[in-house]
C-alpha cells in the first residue's frame, strides 16, 4: 500500500492530530511549550536543584551579590568559589564583602545537603554542594537576601509552590466553569438566567474586597498547607466566570452543528452526546482558555502576597519573594533580588503564547 | 513661701536623683565606639527652661499685622504674666516657614499629638530624666504624698483668647470624667491604694489632686504620657476624654447639663451625628475640629481626616524664648498623607520633608545616608532606653492548648527559648549593628535598671544549655526533622509566634527566631496577622507569644503594660490576670505563679513609695521578670523606633541627639516650637 | 425593544441588590469588628480603651446586632442617599469618597487614553502585518506589560526616576501644593505628577487590548467583503479603516462596562505603592480597618458603575449593530 498523500492524511486524521500538526507550525508556542515543560520539571526537582537550605538564615551572608562559580582551576575542570569576608562599613552602614582569593572552596556534584523528601523518599542529595565548606560559605548563584538566605534555592522552592497553586487553581475553575457553563447552556431558561446573573455579580464585584474579605476570614491557626489550599480556592472561585462563558458559548454554537444533530437522530442519549461528541470537539478551546487563565492565577497569587494576604512566610512562593524585593533598600542595595521577577515573567509569557498557539490550532479547519 | 520658691523646692528634690542619671545617659552612648565612628549619634541636648522672664515681648510679623489691624490683642496681653521661657538650644531664632512632614492617615494622630506635647501639665526635660513645669508653672507634693497641688500661670489664655483657669479643670473633672456617658469607667491613674482621688479648685490658678492614700508617684504620672497627664491633644482625641482640663467655655454648648438632652441631641442630629456624645467626641478632638481652643504651639486648620493635615501658629501660645519672642518660630506645619512607608522614606530622601523621625525605616539607613546631600538633610540617630525593640511577650494565661499553656508557665521552658536566640545575628541583620542585644531590662543608665548583669541573664546564645533544659523538662523525643515532640500526643510541639508588621518588620524577626530555634528542636510557627486581628486574638488569649516592642517599660510605673499583666486592653500576658490586677482582685483570675504575683504586688505598692525606694522596688521587679523570662528580650536601645531623624539643613536648634521614649513624647521634649529656618 | 430595555434595567437593579448583599456579607466576613480594629490602633499609640468603653462604642455603631438587622438598617439609609459616617475618618462617607473620586476618575481617564492611544494603532498594525518583525516585537512588549507584576514595576520606576532624574516622588501633588486652593499652578503641578502613574496603570491593560484588537481585526480581514473591497481596487488604508476596524471595535464597546471597576481594582496596588490619593487605597484601608459603611459604599459604587456600564454598552451595541437589534425583537 502506498503512503497516503498529505491530503489523505488530513482527511483521516483525528481531531487531536490535526490540532497538534497545526500547533507545531506556531514557533513561539512550541518554544513556550518547551519552557513550560522545563519549568514543571524544575518544580518537581526543586529541592534537588537547591544549593542550600532555603530557610537557613545567617547574618554573615546577608545581602551577598551573585557569586560566579569559577569552572577551571589550573586548567582543569574543577569548579570552585572563593571565600567571602563581610564587614559593615561604619560610615555608610553597608555590608561590604571582599573576596578571599587565598581560599578556594570547591564545588561538588551530587553533594549531601539539607534533608528533604522527594516523592516520599527521604534524601539529602543535591545537584551542587561545597566540599569542606566553612561557616558562612555557600554557592550564591543569584546572591542572598537580607536574612542571608540563598535566592537561587528559594526561587527553586517558590517555583514549585507557585506553579502548583496555578495548576490546582485552574483545575478548580475548570471544573466550576465547565459544570456551570455547561448546565447553563444545556438547560437554558431560568437556570441559564440565574447562572448568567451570578456571573455578572461576581464580575461586578471588585476583586480586592473579595480577596481581602475571604482571606481575612481564614482562621489564623491554620497551617501553611491549609492556607495554601484556601488561597488557591479563593483565587479560582473568582476565575471560573470566563471559562464558564467560553463553555456556554461553545455549547450553544455546537448544538446547532450537524454532527450533534446526527447523533441525536441516531438516538444517542444526552450524556453520550455531551461527553462523546461535544466535549472532545471543543476540548482544545478549553485547554487554550486554561493556559490563558494560569498566568492570571499566578499574578493573583503575587498580588495577594503583596497585600499581606495570600501565602505568608515561612512559606516560599513567587509572591513572597517579590514582596521581599518590594522596598527601597532592595532596589538600592540588593537589586539582584529583583531576579525573582524573571521566572514569573517567563512563565506568564510562555503560558500566554502557548494559549495563543493552542487557540489558533483549535480550529484545525479554519 | 512664694510660689516660685515652692517650685524650686519640689524641683530640686527631683533633681537630686535625676541630674546624675541624666549625665549617665549621655555618657552611656558616647563611650560606645561603633556609634562615635559613624558620627551620627550626637550628645543628648535640647532647650532648657529659664527662670528669668524677659522684660518685653515680640511676635511673628503676621500676628503683629493683626494686632495693628485691631483684630488681635497685643502680645503682652495674650501671654500669661509668667510665661514659660525656653532657652533655645543654639540661638534665638527668626519667624517664618512651613514644616513639611508626613502622616499615614486618620489613625496617625500621635504624629501631631507629640508635636503639641507642651500642652501637658508637667513634662520631662530634654534628657527625659527630670520633671519640669509646663502648662503648670509649679507643683507641690505634700509630705504625706496624699495631695499634689498644681500652680497655673496667671493670665494664661486658650487659643481663642479666653482665660485658662482652674475652672477648666473642674469642668473636666465634674462634667466629663464623672459623666458615665463620656467616661464609662474610672482610670487607674486617678486612684491610690484602690480608691479614686478627687480634683479640687483652690483658687483661680491653683488646683489640687487629693487622694486617700499616699501617691508619691503622681507627679511622674502627670509628667508622663498617661491617661491623666497626657495633655489635651492626646487624651481628648480619638474618642478619649481623659487629661485633666478641657475648654469649658467652648464645650459647654455641646453638653446636656448646660441646656437639655433634647437640645444637644437636636444639635447633633442637625450636624449629622447620631448622638450628642458622638458629636462631643468630634468637637473636643483637636485633630478634627479646627474651632476647638487648645494650648499647644500650633492649632489645626485642615483636619486629620483630609489628605492634608495642616496647622498654623497659636497666637496665644504661652511660651517665649529668652529674648521675649513668642514661640513657635515656624508658622505652619503641613503633613501630607502617604499611605505607604516606602513612599514616605523615598520622599524624605528627596528632601520633601523638613524634619521626620516618625515612619522612617532603620533598614533603609544606608540609602538614606547616600542621599543626604541630594535631599539636603542631616541624619541623627537617637537611641532608645528600653531593653528590647523586639521582645517575645509570653501568654502565661494560655489555656486553649493545655500542654503549651503549661510549658509557657514553666520558667525553664521560657529560659531555654531565650537561650536559643542568636541576638548578635538579629542585631546585625535588622538593626545594622546599631542595637544592643540582651534581655528586656532597660538601659543601665536608667534609674530603674537592675544592673548590667541582668541585661545578659538568660539572654546570650547557649544552645547546649537550652537543649539540656528542654531535655530535663521531658521533651526528649524528636521527629525526623529534629523537632521535639509533645509528650501528650506524640505530635510535633509547635510554638506560635504572633507577629504584626508595624513599627518594624516583626514577622521577619520572628522568622529568624524560628530558624534559631531549629537548633534547640523547637518548631516556631510564625503567624503574621494584621494589627486589628492580632490584638483580637490576644484579647481572646489564643496566642502563645506576641512579637512586639517593650517601649515605655524603661519607666516601669508609667508604662507597665508591656512588662506585666496589668492592662486589660494592652499587653499579651493573659487577659484574665490583667483583669484580676486592674479590678483589685474582683474579676479575672489570680496568677498561679508566685513570682508573677510578687512582681504585681510590688508594682501596686509603688504608688505610695518615695522616689529612691520606688527605684529600688522597680529594680527588684526587673530582677524577677528577667530571671523568670516573662518576656524574652532580643535587641534594644536602638534608633529603630522613631530614632532615625532626618532634619533639613535649613533648620536650626536641632539637637544632636534627642530623647526617644514614650514619656519624652518624641520629638516633644525637644520643643519643636524652638526650631527655626535659617533662611 | 422597549420591553428589552425595561427588562435589562430591572435585571440591572436586581444585580445591584445582589451586589449590595454580597458586599455587606464580605465586609462582615473577617472575625471581629471595627471596634476591635480601633482598640488595636489606640493600644498601639498608647491609649488603652476599657472593655466598658468598647461596649459603648459598639452600641453607638450598632455593631452588636445580627447581620441582617445591620444590613437592613444600612440599606434603608442608603436608599435615601444617607451612606453613613466613616468610622475611621469620622466624616460622612460621601465626603471621604468625594475627596478622592475626581482624582480617581482623572487618573483612570488618563490611563484609559494612554491605553487606547497605544493599543489601537499597535493592534491594527499587528493584525495587518501579521507575523512581521513589528508584530512580534509589539506583541512581546505588550505581554511583558502583562507579565511584570505592576506593583514591582511601579516601585522600580518611581525609585529610578527619583535616583536618575530627580523626579517627583509619588503622589499627585507636591507637598507645597496640597494645601493651596485650585489654580493654574496647581493644575500644572498635577499635570506633572499624572503621567507616571497613568502610564504604569495603562501598561497592564494595553497588552490585553492589543491582543483583542489584533484578533478581532484578523477575523474581520478574512471575511469575504474585505476580499471584495480589495478586488475592487480600494486603497489598502481605506479597505482596513472603512469597515473592518469599525467592526473590530464592537467588542470594545461591550468591554467598557468592566473598565472602570478594573481600573479602580487594578489601580489599588499601584496607588498604594505610588502613594496616590485615590479611591483604591481608601478601599483597602477601609476593609482592613473594617470600616463597614465606607467599604460597603465603595464596593456598592463600583458594582453600580459596572451594572450601569453594562446597561449602557448594551444600548450602544444595539445602536451600532443592527444584527443585535434584530435579535432582541
Amino acid at each position: 500500500m502506498a503512503a497516503p498523500s498529505d491530503s489523505e492524511r488530513y482527511a483521516v486524521a483525528t481531531q487531536w492530530q490535526l490540532t497538534w500538526w497545526r500547533f507545531r507550525r506556531h514557533k513561539l508556542a512550541m518554544v513556550s511549550l518547551v519552557v513550560v515543560v522545563l519549568f514543571y520539571l524544575l518544580a518537581v526537582s526543586a529541592d534537588f536543584l537547591a544549593t542550600s537550605d532555603p530557610h537557613e538564615t545567617d547574618a554573615r551572608t546577608s545581602y551577598i551579590a551573585p557569586q560566579p562559580i569559577h569552572l577551571f582551576d589550573d586548567g582543569a575542570f574543577r569548579p570552585y568559589t572563593y571565600g567571602l569576608k563581610g564587614v559593615r562599613d561604619v560610615k555608610t552602614f553597608k555590608l561590604i564583602y571582599t573576596l578571599d582569593t587565598s581560599r578556594k572552596v570547591y564545588v561538588e556534584f551530587f553533594a549531601r545537603g539539607y534533608r528533604y523528601s522527594f516523592l516520599g523518599i527521604e534524601t539529602d542529595l543535591h545537584l551542587l554542594g561545597l566540599k569542606d565548606a566553612g561557616k558562612g560559605d555557600g554557592i550564591h548563584l543569584l546572591g542572598t537576601d537580607l536574612l542571608g538566605r540563598d535566592l537561587w534555592s528559594r526561587l527553586m522552592v517558590a517555583t514549585r509552590v507557585s506553579l502548583t497553586i496555578g495548576l490546582v487553581g485552574v483545575s478548580i475553575s475548570l471544573f466550576l466553569g465547565v459544570l456551570l457553563g455547561g448546565v447553563s447552556a444545556i438547560y437554558g431558561g431560568w437556570v441559564d438566567t440565574v447562572i448568567q446573573r451570578g456571573i455578572e455579580v461576581v464580575r461586578s464585584m471588585p476583586t480586592i474586597p473579595l480577596w481581602l474579605g475571604l482571606a481575612a476570614a481564614l482562621p489564623n491557626d491554620w497551617s501553611v498547607t491549609q492556607i495554601y489550599f484556601a488561597i488557591t480556592i479563593i483565587i479560582s472561585l473568582l476565575a471560573w466566570t470566563d471559562l464558564a462563558r467560553v463553555v456556554r458559548g461553545k455549547f450553544l454554537s455546537l448544538r446547532e452543528e450537524e454532527f450533534v444533530m446526527a447523533a441525536e437522530l441516531a438516538g444517542a442519549g444526552q450524556t453520550r452526546i455531551i461527553f462523546h461528541h461535544m466535549l472532545p470537539s471543543f476540548a482544545s478551546h478549553i485547554i487554550a482558555a486554561v493556559s490563558l487563565a494560569l498566568p492570571a492565577m499566578i499574578i493573583s497569587e503575587t498580588s495577594l502576597s503583596f497585600l499581606g494576604l495570600g501565602l505568608r512566610p515561612p512559606a516560599i512562593s513567587w509572591g513572597i519573594l517579590l514582596q521581599d524585593a518590594q522596598n527601597i533598600q532592595t532596589l538600592a542595595l540588593a537589586p539582584w533580588l529583583l531576579f525573582s521577577a524573571v521566572p514569573v515573567i517567563l512563565v506568564i509569557l510562555a503560558f500566554n503564547f502557548l494559549g495563543d498557539g493552542l487557540r489558533d490550532a483549535a480550529d484545525p479547519y479554519g | 513661701m512664694s510660689t516660685r520658691r515652692r517650685f524650686m523646692a519640689a524641683a530640686s528634690a527631683m533633681a537630686a536623683v535625676s541630674a546624675s542619671s541624666a549625665r549617665a545617659l549621655a555618657q552611656a552612648v558616647n563611650n560606645t565606639s561603633q556609634f562615635s565612628a559613624s558620627g551620627l549619634v550626637g550628645t543628648l541636648q535640647g532647650p532648657t527652661q529659664s527662670a528669668a522672664i524677659p522684660k518685653t515681648f515680640q511676635e511673628a510679623p503676621q500676628l503683629a499685622a493683626l494686632v495693628k489691624a485691631g483684630k488681635l490683642p497685643p502680645v503682652e496681653q495674650r501671654l500669661p504674666s509668667e510665661p514659660m521661657v525656653l532657652q533655645p538650644l543654639e540661638s534665638v531664632g527668626r519667624y517664618g516657614g512651613t514644616w513639611r512632614r508626613a502622616f499615614i492617615g486618620p489613625s496617625d494622630g500621635e504624629n501631631g499629638n507629640r508635636i503639641m506635647a507642651s500642652d501637658k501639665l508637667l513634662f520631662w526635660d530634654y534628657t527625659g530624666s527630670k520633671i519640669v513645669p509646663c502648662v503648670a508653672k509649679a507643683y507641690e507634693l505634700s509630705k504625706d504624698g496624699k495631695t499634689t497641688t498644681l500652680f497655673l500661670r496667671k493670665g494664661m489664655k486658650w487659643g481663642d483668647g479666653s482665660p485658662f483657669t482652674a475652672d477648666d479643670f473642674v469642668f473636666w473633672y465634674e462634667d466629663m470624667y464623672l459623666n458615665k456617658d463620656i467616661v464609662p469607667s474610672p482610670i487607674a491613674e486617678m486612684s491610690a491604694g484602690g480608691k479614686q482621688g478627687r480634683l479640687v479648685k483652690i483658687d483661680e490658678t491653683t488646683v489640687q489632686f487629693q487622694f486617700d492614700n499616699p501617691y508619691f508617684l503622681f507627679p511622674s504620672m502627670l509628667a508622663g504620657d498617661t491617661l491623666i497627664g497626657g495633655g489635651q491633644s492626646v487624651r481628648q482625641s480619638g474618642g478619649n476624654s481623659y487629661g485633666a482640663y478641657a475648654p469649658a467655655h467652648y464645650l459647654k454648648q455641646f453638653m446636656p447639663k448646660y441646656s437639655s438632652e433634647a437640645a444637644v441631641n437636636k444639635l447633633a442630629k442637625d450636624a449629622g451625628y447620631a448622638t450628642w456624645v458622638r458629636m462631643l467626641h468630634v468637637k473636643k478632638d483637636w485633630q478634627l475640629n479646627p474651632e476647638l481652643p487648645t494650648l499647644g504651639p500650633w492649632r489645626t486648620v485642615k483636619p486629620i481626616n483630609t489628605p492634608t493635615w495642616a496647622m498654623e501658629r497659636n497666637p496665644y501660645y504661652y511660651t517665649v524664648d529668652t529674648a521675649g519672642n513668642q514661640l513657635p518660630y515656624i508658622d505652619n506645619v503641613v503633613m501630607t498623607l502617604a499611605e505607604d512607608i516606602e513612599v514616605i522614606n523615598l520622599r524624605a530622601m528627596a528632601g520633601e520633608y523638613d524634619l521626620q523621625e516618625r515612619h522612617i525605616d532603620l533598614s533603609k539607613l544606608p540609602v538614606i545616608l547616600e542621599n543626604r546631600d541630594r535631599g539636603k538633610y542631616d541624619v541623627h540617630l537617637d537611641l532608645a532606653y528600653n531593653g528590647a525593640d523586639t521582645a517575645l511577650h509570653i501568654n502565661m494565661g494560655h489555656t486553649a492548648d493545655p500542654l503549651v499553656g503549661k510549658l509557657l508557665r514553666t520558667a525553664d521552658f521560657r529560659r531555654a527559648l531565650a537561650l536559643g536566640i542568636d541576638r548578635d545575628q538579629m542585631n546585625e541583620t535588622f538593626w545594622l549593628g546599631l542595637g544592643t542585644p540582651g534581655s528586656t531590662a532597660p538601659a543601665e543608665a536608667m534609674p530603674e535598671s537592675p544592673g548590667p548583669e541582668w541585661r545578659k541573664k538568660w539572654s546570650v546564645l547557649d544552645i547546649k544549655q537550652a537543649n539540656a533544659m528542654l531535655d530535663s523538662l521531658g521533651l526528649t523525643k524528636k521527629d525526623g526533622d529534629g523537632y521535639r515532640l509533645r509528650p501528650d500526643n506524640g505530635q510535633r510541639l509547635v510554638i506560635q509566634l504572633l507577629a504584626i508588621k508595624a513599627f518594624m518588620d516583626w514577622p521577619k524577626h520572628a522568622e529568624m527566631i524560628a530558624q534559631h530555634w531549629r537548633k534547640i528542636g523547637i518548631y516556631g510557627d510564625v503567624k503574621e496577622a494584621e494589627r486589628g486581628l492580632a490584638f483580637q486574638k490576644i484579647a481572646a488569649g489564643e496566642h502563645h507569644m506576641l512579637v512586639w516592642t517593650n517601649g515605655g517599660t524603661e519607666l516601669l510605673y508609667l508604662y507597665p503594660s508591656w512588662a506585666l499583666p496589668v492592662d486589660v486592653s494592652q499587653g499579651a500576658y493573659g487577659l484574665d490576670y490583667a483583669k484580676w490586677y486592674a479590678s483589685n482582685g474582683a474579676l479575672g483570675k489570680k496568677p498561679e505563679d508566685p513570682l508573677l504575683l510578687e512582681a504585681l504586688e510590688k508594682l501596686r505598692a509603688a504608688a505610695g513609695m518615695q522616689e529612691a525606694e520606688r527605684n529600688k522596688n522597680a529594680q527588684e521587679i526587673w530582677k524577677i521578670m528577667v530571671d523568670q523570662q516573662f518576656h524574652i528580650g532580643t535587641v534594644g536601645q536602638s534608633p529603630a523606633l522613631m530614632g532615625v531623624r532626618l532634619a533639613s539643613r535649613r533648620l536650626a536648634n536641632i539637637p544632636g541627639r534627642a530623647c526617644i521614649a514614650q514619656h519624652c513624647r518624641t520629638p516633644g521634649s525637644s520643643h519643636p516650637e524652638t526650631w527655626f529656618y535659617k533662611s | 425593544m422597549i420591553a428589552f430595555v425595561v427588562r435589562r434595567f430591572l435585571l440591572g437593579l436586581f444585580t445591584v441588590w445582589l451586589i449590595s448583599v454580597a458586599s455587606f456579607t464580605i465586609i462582615q466576613l473577617p472575625p471581629g469588628d471595627f471596634v476591635d480594629a480601633y482598640i488595636a490602633q489606640l493600644a498601639a499609640s498608647g491609649s488603652p480603651v476599657s472593655a466598658t468603653e468598647a461596649d459603648m462604642l459598639r452600641k453607638l455603631y450598632g455593631l452588636g446586632q445580627p447581620m441582617y438587622v445591620q444590613y437592613g438598617k444600612w440599606i434603608s439609609r442608603v436608599v435615601t442617599g444617607d451612606f453613613g459616617e466613616s468610622m475611621e475618618w469620622r466624616r460622612p462617607v460621601t465626603e471621604v469618597i468625594g475627596d478622592r473620586i475626581w482624582l480617581t476618575l482623572l487618573l483612570s481617564f488618563a490611563a484609559l487614553l494612554i491605553t487606547w492611544g497605544l493599543a489601537l494603532p499597535i493592534g491594527i498594525y499587528s493584525a495587518v502585518r501579521q507575523y512581521s518583525f513589528g508584530d512580534y516585537a509589539f506583541t512581546l512588549l505588550g505581554f511583558v506589560g502583562i507579565a511584570v507584576p505592576n506593583f514591582l514595576l511601579a516601585l522600580i520606576i518611581m525609585y529610578f526616576s527619583f535616583k536618575l532624574f530627580g523626579a517627583n516622588v509619588g503622589g499627585l501633588f507636591s507637598s507645597e501644593m496640597t494645601i493651596q486652593p485650585w489654580s493654574w499652578a496647581k493644575a500644572w503641578d498635577l499635570a506633572k505628577h499624572l503621567p507616571l502613574p497613568a502610564v504604569i496603570l495603562a501598561l497592564a491593560g494595553t497588552a490585553q487590548l492589543i491582543r483583542i484588537m489584533r484578533a478581532n481585526l484578523l477575523d474581520e480581514l478574512r471575511k469575504p467583503y474585505v476580499v471584495t473591497a480589495r478586488a475592487k481596487g480600494l486603497s489598502e488604508t481605506r479597505v482596513i479603516l472603512k469597515y473592518p476596524v469599525r467592526a473590530a471595535l464592537n467588542p470594545f464597546a461591550s468591554n467598557i462596562a468592566y473598565l472602570f471597576p478594573f481600573l479602580v481594582s487594578g489601580s489599588v496596588i499601584i496607588s498604594i505603592v505610588l502613594g496616590l490619593p485615590t479611591v483604591g487605597p481608601l478601599l483597602v484601608k477601609a476593609l482592613v480597618a473594617q470600616d463597614m459603611f465606607l467599604a460597603g459604599t465603595i464596593v456598592l459604587l463600583l458594582g453600580v458603575m459596572t451594572v450601569v456600564g453594562t446597561f449602557i454598552s448594551d444600548l450602544v451595541l444595539m445602536w451600532v449593530d443592527p444584527r443585535i437589534r434584530h435579535q432582541m425583537d
